[in-house]
């Protein structure tokens, strides 16, 4: 099974990162197309067109994002959300370190469709090396003219300015990323108003994810018609997909949403599982959602398919894990991250991943009392759907899901009083 | 802060629509000159920002990049994420403490090295992962780090 690929069509050209080897292969011709020949609504229904959805995690239509703008005339923002913090995706790294002409192109041509004149990169702190290749990036564009005061003639300006954060994974959640872009910490706002119309300094604002506004470049190459051809009618297009952990080749993969099976990524694209093991298990969207197990495995990767089989697409991180991982081991692993993670802003999230940490903990380490199950499953359904952000659901998404699946693995921990495939191989 | 990174963090007040965008990147300045944001510093940085010491505080400690105690000339960060646990992301991190004999989120006593577990450094596909000095080092194994190591310690007494 072949990749599709339209986001990484270039990105083993040597010397793509340089502004003329990317012009070279196709680059810049889509901004030029934009903002030459087409009114920025005629871009936003090309996208609208497309049916592309956002990359980040939701899913959530780009194009219809995009129209929710109110038309008052009041300064709008666009921000790019290179926060990539989400557990097993790495996507958006190796298209900012290695193809970051794609994400200014991209960046401009949707700046100029919603009409914001300061696009804003929100950068995880930890990019600082990818902060480093975007500024001279943005030179070599600003030096050809496509962006600043008056890109490619047009009269329109479009500034794009690079941000750092400071290591928080919650700044990834759109409205943390606004309030830490504004100076502050970055705990979630309350929704509504939505972004869209109350955003950065309280204005119109939009967020897209790296992946969605680098996929605005090929929609505008090849059509947004042609685009939605690719995939399925509700999961348009293609999708990276980074997969990691206990696999042969891992590494990123751009393929068509829907037409690919999970059992094909995992074997055909990524080698299978490492020489001697078998699969056992996979977190198939980054680690906020439930596992699916080897059963699962011919399930297409597009949003729908793998909501029909108990999970969810996410972010697209997939980490597998084969038979010498320790279920229990993993999910406290991933409660420790969420508890550390944790903002504090509301009580279930901030003490339940705080209890479940503790209870999981001591399960794991073979001190688990009868009852400890029923206990964590409690805590979970004290936190499903009650907190503030979807920060509290993502906590749990694993955990709950592998109690129901491997309810064995725990109870075993507990009443063999530690691990029963031993001390953990790694 | 010295002179030139003050110019900076004045200049930075005004980089952005509005000013209280420029407290991140100004705490960056410093956590880059000094390794650490020293108290005196917090001052400096309110004072630049028209703000109260203890507003700059209540930011600069939510954000894990940003250090309350000096940190060495070297910040070693060990990816404990999920993928990089699955291949050997505790091997590494326990040579590590031993190799340096720290403990845990601990600096040699020279100063040279400061070693962290961190969450998810968004290097999955290359674990296990390690960054130092916000570099990334993809796919390391024991030896190159201590050969990393002992470049840095040889360096050093050189006076390199
Ligand atoms: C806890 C949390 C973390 C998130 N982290 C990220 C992230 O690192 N990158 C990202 O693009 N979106 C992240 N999101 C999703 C964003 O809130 C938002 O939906 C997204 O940036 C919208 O862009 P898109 O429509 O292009 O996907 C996160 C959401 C939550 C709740
Ligand atoms: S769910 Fe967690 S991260 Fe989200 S607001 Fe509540 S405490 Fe903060
Ligand atoms: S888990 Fe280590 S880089 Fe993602």
């Amino acid at each position: 099974m072949p990749e599709t690929r339209l986001l990484f069509k270039n990105i083993d050209v040597p010397g793509i990162d340089g502004i003329d080897v990317y012009e070279q292969h196709g680059g810049y011709v889509s901004l030029r197309k934009a903002v030459l020949d087409m009114t920025p609504d005629a871009v936003v229904q090309e996208v609208m067109a497309s049916n592309l959805r956002g990359r980040g995690g939701a899913g959530f239509p780009t194009g219809r994002k995009w129209s929710f703008l109110p038309k008052d005339g009041r300064t709008r923002y666009l921000v790019c959300n290179a926060d990539e913090s989400e557990p097993g995706t790495c996507k958006d790294q190796e298209l900012i370190y290695r193809i970051p002409h794609l994400l200014i192109e991209g960046v401009l041509t949707s700046a100029y469709a919603i009409g914001a004149e300061d696009a804003f990169i929100y950068l995880r702190g930890e990019f600082k090396g990818g902060y480093r290749i975007l500024e001279r990036a943005i030179a070599e564009a600003r030096a050809k003219g496509y962006l600043g005061e008056n890109v490619l003639g047009s009269g329109r300006r479009i500034e794009v300015n690079l941000y750092l954060g400071a290591g928080a994974y919650i700044c990834g959640e759109e409205t943390a990323l606004l309030e830490s872009l504004e100076g502050r910490r970055g705990m979630p706002r309350l929704k509504p108003p939505f972004p869209a119309t109350a955003g950065l300094y309280g204005m119109p604002t939009v967020v897209n994810n790296v992946e969605t506004l680098s996929a605005v470049v090929p929609i505008l190459q090849m059509g947004g018609a042609e685009y939605a051809k690719l995939g399925t009618e509700r999961s348009a297009g293609t999708k990276l997909f980074s997969v990691s952990g206990n696999v042969r080749r891992p590494g990123n993969f751009e393929v068509e949403l829907g037409k690919v099976t999970l059992r094909e990524l995992l074997y055909d694209l990524a080698g299978g599982p490492p020489e001697g093991h078998e699969f056992k298990a996979v977190i198939p969207g980054g680690s906020s959602v439930p596992f699916l197990t080897p059963d699962k495995f011919d399930t297409p990767l597009d949003y729908e398919s793998l909501q029909g089989a108990g999970t969810m697409l996410g972010s697209g991180g997939v980490i597998v894990l084969d038979d010498r991982a320790c279920i229990v081991n993993a999910t406290l692993r991933l409660m420790e991250f969420y508890r550390h993670e944790s903002c504090g802003k509301c009580t279930p999230c901030r003490e339940g991943t705080m209890w479940l940490n503790q209870v999981l903990q001591r399960v794991e380490s073979g001190e688990g009392r009868p009852g400890d199950i029923e206990t964590l499953a409690d805590l979970c359904s004290n936190i499903d759907g009650q907190t503030f952000c979807p920060l509290g659901d993502a906590a749990i998404g694993a955990l709950g899901s592998g109690l129901r699946l491997f309810h064995d693995e725990y109870e075993a921990h507990i009443t063999k009083g530690g691990c029963p495939m031993g001390e953990v191989v790694r | 802060m010295n002179a030139a990174n003050l110019q900076k963090a004045q200049e930075l007040v005004h980089r952005f629509p509005k000013k209280s965008s420029a407290l991140i990147p100004i705490l960056h300045l410093v956590e880059d000159e000094f390794g650490y944001i020293p108290e005196a510093e917090v001052q400096t940085v309110a004072d630049v920002m028209g703000v109260t010491p203890a507003y700059v505080e209540s930011v600069l400690t939510f954000y894990t990049l940003f250090h309350r105690q000096p940190t060495g000339k070297y910040l070693v960060q060990v990816c404990r994420g999920l993928s990089c646990q699955l291949n050997g992301a505790d091997e590494l991190s326990h040579f590590l403490h031993d190799e340096l004999g720290v403990q845990r989120n601990g600096t040699t006593d020279d100063g040279l090295f400061t070693v962290e577990e961190v969450e998810c450094i968004a290097l999955c596909k290359d674990a296990p992962a390690v960054q130092i000095n916000l570099e990334f080092y993809p796919r390391m194994t024991k030896e190159q780090l201590k050969a990393f190591l002992d470049q840095a310690a040889k360096e050093v007494t050189s006076g390199a």
